[in-house]
């Protein structure tokens, strides 16, 4: 943060590290709750869903091959 | 104590009253370098063990082909770290506190899960780096994983975040010692700027191998872990509103010294690309460079890969414990002492000595690890990426002042469908093998 001090001839600044400076009223998500469910966030999170099932499926499917459960299977 | 012996200028080592400056540009360049350190920090650490090898191995298979997609990787990689500090700036809390406040608990938890296995993994990648490259200097591994582990957990005991933030900030700007080893390699200038501004493929096409490497350099620029460290970094500094385009201009300066750090790391893989060498791992890729540089770029890139990977294991580590203690309601700030914020500093120690123990342990797996941290990244970059957008449009929280406007959306919409299915891409590949076409 910076100050002009007063009753200076010459202006001067001071200038403060954001660490000592006094704390600024931030925009809290607390009072708000969780996120409206409009359009573009329902396509984005089953998306995002859809996504995860595909990696996770084909992660199951790799596991099952490596403990040889297909080649048991064809034989 | 050092603050009492000698005066420090305030912007090494500020106090509660400030400095008073006389001019306006004074005050403008003492806000910016009090501010600095945050963007430095969480792009430079992205150049950690696994950036060395990678970029290093892109360096040494292809040339100087692919430095293109370095200088392209930089805008992306500073849009996507800006919303992480417009986020930071205007709500004062980390990314996963976010997520578990806007997106419910099963997602909040799905996030952090994930963040914490893959950053775990990733910590035991970096001491197994540290243990390699000072194997080659003939540190033994009960020594060399030990000794860096404590001073990793010492550096954020103190109690300090100026402290924490100025060491390693240091050891960040210690990395333009890759720009000098560069030019031991004695790359040709017109060379270097054309593959740097001109896109254009080796010798061969785009085979299965090139499109590999070129997910993994994205991969390696862009983490999840960035989101979650720098949201919660600049929280924990309590940067202030009218920080905001200090802030972004640290990013950018970050984005740019890291781009040209790994630019640098390819040209000096490039020397055994010319010379028509190969090698296993980053630690015997130093040892050929001996012939080209002698023993200052063998020993120096040994040695810098060990602060890579010390800047990796500490901005990681901080990552995981931010983000758990966010999430729990810990009290959770570098600033704090140990005592009055445990399960975070917990959190921090138990994934360092945890990791380093792992590497420890005679024949543990670690190319499963790798693989691993592959998989879990491209796992989970994309719903990083996805709820950082979502969050940057939430203008009920952000109102119009922080939240995107429609040409961010653009960039930032592409660059996620680019990342999706880049990582979708990577995952296939190291899951299945050979998904690609040869």
């Amino acid at each position: 943060m910076t100050t002009m001090p007063k009753n200076c001839e010459a202006p001067t600044f001071r200038v403060v590290h954001p660490l000592y400076d006094e704390p600024e009223e931030k925009l809290n998500p607390e009072a708000l709750g969780p996120m409206p469910m409009t359009r573009s966030v329902r396509y984005a999170l089953l998306a995002l869903r859809v996504y995860l099932i595909l990696m996770l499926a084909l992660a199951a499917y790799r596991v099952l091959e490596m403990a040889g459960l297909f080649g048991a299977l064809s034989h | 104590m050092l603050k009492s012996f000698i005066r420090l200028p305030e912007w090494i080592w500020p106090t509660e009253k400030g400095q008073v400056v006389r001019s306006p540009f004074g005050r403008r360049l003492l806000t910016f370098l009090m501010v600095f350190g945050p963007g430095l920090i969480v792009m430079e650490a992205d150049n950690d063990a696994g950036a060395v090898s990678t970029y290093t191995q892109a360096g040494a298979q292809y040339g100087l082909h692919l430095l293109w997609l370095l200088l392209l990787l930089l805008p992306i990689t500073y849009f996507v770290q800006e919303m992480v500090v417009r986020l930071g700036i205007a709500t004062g809390q980390g990314h996963a506190a976010m997520i578990y406040r806007r997106f419910g608990k099963w997602w909040g938890r799905f996030s952090l899960f994930d963040l914490q296995l893959v950053n775990f993994l990733t910590l035991v990648t970096e001491f197994a780096a540290i243990a390699l490259a000072l194997g080659q200097l003939g540190v033994p591994v009960y020594l060399s994983v030990p000794t860096f582990a404590f001073g990793v957990i010492m550096m954020v005991l103190t109690g300090s975040y100026l402290r924490w933030e100025r060491i390693t900030v240091g050891l960040c700007l210690l990395d333009a010692i890759w720009l000098g080893f560069a030019f031991i390699a004695h790359p040709r200038v017109g060379e270097v700027a054309l593959n740097a501004v001109v896109p254009n493929l080796p010798q061969g096409g785009m085979s299965p191998d090139l499109v590999f490497l070129i997910i993994a350099v994205v991969g390696t620029t862009i983490a999840p872990w960035q989101l979650f460290f720098q949201q919660s970094c600049v929280a924990d500094k309590r940067l202030r509103f009218s920080d905001l385009n200090f802030s972004r201009l640290d990013t950018f300066l970050g984005a740019t010294f890291t781009i040209l750090v790994a630019g640098a790391m390819m040209i000096v893989g490039s020397i055994l690309y010319r010379n028509g060498l190969s090698y296993d791992d980053p630690a015997q890729m130093a040892g050929a460079l001996v012939a080209f540089g002698g023993n200052t770029l063998k020993y120096g890139v040994l040695l810098l890969m060990v602060n890579a990977a010390v800047l990796g294991t500490t901005a990681i580590s901080l990552a995981s414990s931010w983000a758990y203690a966010e999430v729990m309601g810990w009290s959770h700030s570098l600033q704090k002492p140990v005592r009055e914020a445990p399960g975070f500093y917990a959190v921090y120690v138990i994934a360092v000595a945890a990791a380093a123990g792992i590497v420890m342990i005679p024949n543990a797996p670690l190319q499963l690890i790798i693989v691993g941290v592959q998989v879990l990244a491209g796992l989970m970059l994309p719903s990083a990426i996805i709820f950082l957008q979502l969050l940057l449009n939430d203008e009920a929280l952000l109102g119009k002042k922080f939240v995107n406007k429609s040409w961010n959306n653009w960039i930032n919409w592409t660059v996620i469908i680019v990342l999706f299915a880049l990582s979708a891409v990577l995952a296939v590949q190291v899951l299945i093998g050979n998904a690609l076409p040869g």
